[in-house]
């Protein structure tokens, strides 16, 4: 049996149905994000596992106990905010020892326990400093300790980067990610940063309206979307409308132009209007190398983006990004060229 | 939902202290109202309130606190404004010597300010140092005794008005709104006239109607000083009469009302407080 | 726009420097003519004899008054009991607007009321609370003929320190409530989660975290509750015709020259209320400050 298992999970509020349906089962020590845009349900269903909101139906249940009716300081799950919520009226060390004192556990043991986390974290020197003498990374480390010196379950994480500095954002999901797996610990992290997510997760839920559109490793997501909004939410894209010719041999027509297809959406007709998309870094030029769809296209832009070259080619009416590795020594055409770019039957995805 | 979670989730607790709150509030004024109405005999009616109004007296000191109001109320604004607005643009380091008298305004007790009122102006204006006497005492005359009053209603107003002022600048962020009619080629009449003032005008509106709600009600230094204002007057009637005073009190409590009400639309929420007195 | 300082040689100050303080001369010009000289007057005053010199006598006098101090231990007493008391009650109800939960307009009724309400005071107040609590008042009456209970048989009297700390009260519970309902707001739900999230119920927040976050802010509002009270003369007059010797009714007499026929006297009286006055004030800036570090 999973971990934990959220089963037909729905909230709603009046007339608002924010989370629909929501199935998941997690495995001991696995670390789920839940991804998506803004009121996508991701945080009401994080809140949900930790209590703070009650499923309007559905079940929670971790290590095989019931906890959808546990108040929240019933269930034994360790909580970030995305704000850090660190007490301000108590140093780092009280802060970390609050959930060990309140459960009266001998002061000998809070303080062993207090002196582990602050070596988990990097923070030792800091130990009498309150929340207002740290730096936005530093207290978002104290949080994360002050949840695990609980020996919680499972440890949830509320978009916990989102108000860092960018440089800071990579360095400490890495941390994060690092403290997880080095304690085993189980962990949901919510976070509207797809690049986040990607790095970091054993498993992706991309949510949308309130419902889950795919579960997957970070490699399935990106690779094989399988709806629509996926495909645009995760990684760039390119996007275009196309005639659905041969549905057998996935043969179709974008603005007259011939590409052939290995992904077949079910129940497609000859004729039917479908939506086509290709990664842009699937495209490369044909005078490299020719793979199954060959196109001719016009050179319409180039745009250095440092370590990524991303060149804007026309094909038929429609104009696609093409991404390369930047080389000093690549020569690249001129705008204007025309040209012949491919890509593989793979690379085509076909959206309905 | 369960019963018992209902009973957590319902304020019972915080709805007890409110239903408090609201009967401390109420019962007073309902007294009032109630004892207002009873002039006559086993009947109900405005008789109190129409022999109030009709008395000569009311009429005569409510004109005077409410023409001393409106001036004061016109000085307070004549200080604080410039002041406020000089010290955000060009003077951050007067802020704390303002604020610092701001506080002592609130530190010297009205009776105080009275005593040192008089005792200042109750003599004879010389040049310092010398026995040069430029007048006689201010008090001695009424337009003189009028002119201290007004300063003493304004020193009182005078940490209200600022905090309303200086909070409504900080809200318009007057600095920017200045540079960026600067950088439009606006002068100084223009920005002041036409950006800064209206923008102001919840901040000026609220200081005013608290300015107004201190004055009428000001008992301490009117008193001291011996003018015909309508406190004092108010005090004087409750020495022999007993359902007139009850009228008046209930109508300026009406009076107050609806001036902080009008403030709480204006300024969205943002109430303060006069004090005692 | 990148940030620059506003040049202090632009547009029409030719002056820059020194000249930046005129614009606030009418403020502090007002300032010291109406504000600082009688304060300072009366301070300096305090401590001058008959012929101009220096002495301490008049201060000395003042604890050797029994009259002075007993108004001066019988106002403190009152802004003290009015303060705490006060400073509970408006706490409670600030906190059944904001965190307790009931609905917004329940909310600005009750700031609305508590704007009018400390401002309420003075003369209008007084007879308000006769109306209420006198021996024909309203309450007296109900309470006399519903629940059979006579509270002036009982020794309740109106014109009393209770009556006026009742009286008190409908003016410092208010300014309480509109001290205490922002500071309420910036208790960050995420703390309360937070704590619920590591095992504490919502006794156990309150008495490790809330509270000692509120406590600067709650004390320095209860200071300054303390001070509104103490300098407050109006309402006591009105309503005990200075039955009640508090220092600042002492103060009134002495000016007028009724009662104690020595000016010096005065003088002092005044100083020794300023500086129970400053350090009340000070106590509550001193506190708000402190709260504004855990709070904002």
């Amino acid at each position: 049996m999973a971990y934990l298992s959220l089963s037909n999970i729905s909230k709603q509020f009046g007339d608002a149905v924010v989370v629909q349906d929501f199935n998941l089962d997690i495995e001991k020590g696995e670390f789920v994000s839940f991804l998506g845009p803004s009121g996508c349900g991701k945080t009401t269903t994080l809140r949900m596992v930790a209590g703070f909101e009650v499923p309007s139906s559905g079940q929670i249940i971790l290590e095989g106990a019931d906890i959808t009716d546990k108040s929240p300081n019933q269930r034994n799950v360790g909580m970030i905010f995305q704000a850090y919520a660190l007490f301000p009226n108590m140093t780092v060390s009280q802060n970390i020892g609050f959930g060990l004192r309140i459960r009266k556990e001998p002061e000998s043991a809070v303080k062993e326990r207090i002196a582990e986390m602050l070596s988990l974290i990097h923070l030792e020197k800091h130990a009498d400093k309150y929340p207002y003498q740290l730096s936005g990374g530093q207290q978002q480390r104290v949080a994360l300790a002050r949840a695990l010196a609980n020996h919680p379950q499972v440890l949830l994480l509320d978009e916990p980067l989102s108000a860092l500095d960018a440089k800071i954002r990579v360095s400490l999901r890495s941390e994060i990610r690092a403290i997880q797996k080095k304690l085993g610990i189980t962990a949901i992290f919510v976070t509207h940063d797809q690049e986040e997510a990607l790095s970091i997760s054993d498993r992706i839920v991309v949510m949308y309206e309130g419902k889950a559109e795919q579960v997957g490793t970070p490699f399935e997501i990106y690779n094989f979307p399988k709806t629509a909004f996926v495909a645009n939410f995760v990684g760039t894209l390119n996007t275009a409308e196309a005639e659905m010719v041969d549905p057998a041999k996935g043969i179709i027509k974008m603005d007259g132009v011939r590409f052939e297809s290995a992904n077949q959406v079910e129940g497609q007709r000859k004729g039917d209007k479908v939506s086509i998309a290709i990664r842009p870094e699937r495209f490369s030029f044909a005078s490299e190398q020719k793979k199954a769809n060959v196109v001719d296209c016009t050179i319409e832009n180039i745009t250095f983006l440092g370590s990524v070259v991303r060149i804007q080619v026309k094909i038929g009416n429609t104009k696609f990004n093409m991404d390369t590795f930047n080389n000093p020594f690549l020569e690249l055409p001129k705008i204007g060229d025309k040209s012949q770019v491919t890509c593989s039957r793979e690379a085509v995805l076909i959206l309905g | 939902m369960k019963f018992v979670t209902w009973l957590r989730r319902a304020p019972l607790w915080s709805g007890f202290w409110y239903l408090l709150g609201v009967l401390y509030f109420v019962l007073p004024l309902y007294a009032t109202f109630d004892f207002s109405l009873r002039i006559e005999r086993d009947k109900i009616g405005l008789l109190a309130y129409q022999k109030a109004f009709a008395d000569p007296g009311f009429l005569q000191t409510f004109v005077y606190s409410n023409v001393l109001a409106v001036i004061t109320i016109l000085v307070g604004l004549i200080l604080v404004v410039p002041t406020s607005y000089w010290i955000r643009l060009r003077l951050p380091e007067a802020r704390r010597v303002v604020e610092y008298v701001t506080t002592l305004a609130l530190v010297i007790p009205a009776i105080v300010m009275g005593f040192g009122l008089v005792s200042v102006f109750g003599a004879p204006i010389k040049i310092p140092f010398t026995s040069i006497q430029l007048t006689d005492s201010l008090l001695n005359s009424p337009v003189g005794t009028n002119f201290i009053v007004v300063m003493g209603y304004t020193v009182l107003a005078l940490p209200l008005m600022y905090r309303s002022i200086d909070t409504g600048m900080r809200t318009i962020d007057v600095r920017v709104l200045t540079e960026a009619s600067q950088s439009l080629g606006a002068n100084w009449f223009t920005i002041i006239v036409k950006i800064i003032l209206p923008n102001l005008r919840a901040s000026i509106l609220s200081g005013a109607l608290l300015t107004f709600a201190i004055v009428v009600g000001e008992v301490t230094i009117s008193s001291i000083l011996n003018v015909p204002a309508f406190s004092p007057y108010l005090w004087l009637l409750g020495q022999h009469k007993a359902y007139e005073p009850a009228a008046l009190s209930f109508a300026s409590f009406l009076l107050i009302w609806a001036s902080m009400g009008v403030i709480q639309i204006v300024t969205g929420g943002r109430a303060q407080a006069a004090g005692a007195h | 726009m990148a940030q620059t300082a506003l040049p202090a040689s632009r547009s029409s100050t030719s002056t820059g420097g020194a000249g930046k303080w005129l614009g606030v001369l009418p403020f502090f010009l007002f300032a010291i003519l109406f504000l600082i000289w009688p304060s300072a007057r009366l301070m300096v005053a305090a401590f001058l004899d008959d012929k101009g010199g220096f002495t301490l006598a008049n201060l000395a006098a003042l604890f050797q008054n029994q009259t002075i101090v007993s108004s001066y231990l019988l106002s403190i007493e009152i802004s003290a009991v009015t303060a705490l008391a006060g400073g509970i009650f408006g706490f409670f109800l600030a906190y059944s607007v904001t965190i307790g939960g009931l609905p917004k307009p329940l909310r600005s009724m009750l700031i609305t009321f508590s704007a009018v309400a400390s401002n309420f005071a003075g003369v209008p107040l007084a007879f308000a609370f006769v109306a209420t609590l006198g021996r024909t008042g309203f309450i007296t009456a109900i309470l006399k003929n519903i629940f059979g209970v006579n509270i002036y048989q009982s020794g309740f009297n109106l014109y009393s320190f209770l009556g006026l700390s009742l009286t008190y009260m409908y003016f410092q519970f208010p300014l309480m409530v509109l001290i205490m309902a922002p500071a309420l707001d910036s208790l960050k739900n995420e703390w309360r989660e937070a704590a619920e999230n590591l095992g504490a119920t919502v006794f156990q927040y309150w008495w490790h975290v809330a509270l000692p976050i509120l406590l600067p802010s709650i004390l320095g509002t209860m200071f300054l509750l303390f001070a509104n009270s103490f300098g407050a003369y109006a309402t006591a007059y009105a309503l005990t015709g200075g039955s009640l010797p508090l220092i600042t009714i002492q103060l009134r007499a002495q000016i007028s020259g009724d009662v104690l026929h020595n000016p010096s006297l005065g003088y002092a009286m005044a100083m020794g209320m300023v500086i129970i006055m400053a350090v009340s004030t000070t106590g509550y800036i001193w506190l708000q400050s402190r709260s504004e570090r855990w709070l904002k």
